[in-house]
């Protein structure tokens, strides 16, 4: 049962490395592709924390989480071509 | 069935390192957007089946099954439009890679038409 | 705007209601035989407030394209067989190409295909399968005379020629499209 938890938290070790292209990331493309790939990490931890836990209302969490995710890269893409 | 889940999150693990390796390593902001494909399917897919197994042998509950394949598909719908959108954004921004690409047909379609 | 036939937002409906009854765990009591009808009728009345907002947005076609359960079967085939193994081989090619010690081999351009499909939610489809396996993504779909073209950014460019090239990268994927959506 435990090894969940070591899988959530190599999940969450690999989107903490990520920061690393956030804060040096040359233009703003690379930032928000960097924070979609963390969002969907962050999201599978949650994933296995709700499958360690047992409870059914982790996983609408990571659903409200991925639809945030998907609206804001897309609105960061509309603004870059300059049609917001 | 223990094993079975454990060995298709170690799978998605390994994809996912591999994506964040290449996200970190590509020199260019074209090639982080092909490599940031990698967390996104193989990475996410084997955690969803995993869930969906252990979720059913487990707890015998149907509802976090289900729930687990909406997301799974959810994000296998989305996760092109939002890279597709990116990629096309970037490039009309002006962003070019440093080395130049090996052969750019848009860009010579896009001069043409002006 | 066009304005939405009738067909069109009965299919939707349709589909919102399957969803929702996914979404709320609902179908999961249908099958134990516990569901309660006002529920379900609150489910239904939610599907038809949203459909008649969102109907002229999904579909533009012959609305019951999808009901037949030749075209659902070849799909889920298409989706989880042949779109599986390319999805596998090219994330396997992705991965040891990012965690290759040493210098990167990568190859970046962007390529020119043309494309036989005609119809909206096929292209969309063609689309997204090339962007989600990884190694290429699509970035423009364009009408030119009768014909359409795929603007595609490959990570490693081995042709240049627009048939070559599309064979290379779309060759049985467009192969089962075309069996799906015309």
């Amino acid at each position: 049962m435990n090894e969940l938890l070591f899988f959530a938290i190599c999940f969450v070790v690999m989107a903490l490395c990520l920061i690393f292209r956030l804060v040096k990331g040359p233009t703003i493309a690379d930032r928000a592709i960097t924070a979609d790939c963390m969002e969907i990490l962050a999201d599978m931890a949650l994933v296995l924390f709700a499958l360690f836990s047992g409870r059914g209302i982790y996983l609408d969490i990571a659903l409200v989480t991925a639809l945030l995710g998907f609206i804001g890269s897309v609105i960061v893409a509309r603004y870059l071509e300059g049609r917001l | 069935m223990r094993i079975a889940v454990d060995i298709l999150i170690g799978i998605s693990l390994f994809f996912a390192f591999a994506g964040t390796v290449g996200l970190l390593r590509m020199p260019d902001t074209f090639s982080r957007l092909q490599s940031s494909t990698n967390i996104a399917t193989l990475g996410l897919l084997g955690v969803i089946i995993g869930g969906i197994v252990y979720s059913i042998g487990q707890y015998a509950d149907y509802t976090m099954a289900v729930k687990l394949a909406i997301l799974g598909v959810f994000y296998i719908i989305t996760n092109p439009i939002s890279g597709h959108s990116l990629t096309k954004a970037a490039y009309r921004h002006g962003i070019r890679p440093k080395d130049g690409f090996v052969c750019d047909k848009y860009g010579e379609d896009m001069e043409n038409d002006d | 705007m066009k304005k939405a036939k009738f067909s069109a937002f009965l299919s939707t409906m349709i589909v919102c209601f399957i969803f929702w009854l996914l979404l709320t765990g609902q179908i999961v009591s249908i099958f134990k035989g516990e569901a309660s009808i006002e529920v379900l009728i609150a489910g239904i009345l939610a599907s038809i407030i949203i459909s008649l907002f969102s109907a002229r947005f999904f579909i533009h076609e012959k609305a019951f394209y999808l009901f037949n359960p030749l075209k659902i079967l070849c799909l889920l085939f298409y989706s989880i067989f042949i779109f599986g193994w390319e999805l596998i081989k090219a994330n396997i090619d992705m991965a040891f190409r990012a965690l290759k010690p040493g210098k990167l081999k990568i190859n970046p351009g962007i390529v020119k295909v043309p494309t036989k499909l005609k119809s909206e939610y096929g292209l969309s489809m063609l689309a997204n399968s090339i962007t989600l396996t990884p190694g290429t993504i699509t970035m423009d779909i364009v009408d030119q005379g009768d014909e359409t073209f795929l603007y595609i950014h490959w990570i490693n460019v081995t042709v240049t020629d627009e048939n070559e090239a599309g064979e290379a990268i779309k060759g049985t994927l467009e192969k089962w499209v075309r069996r799906i959506w015309k």
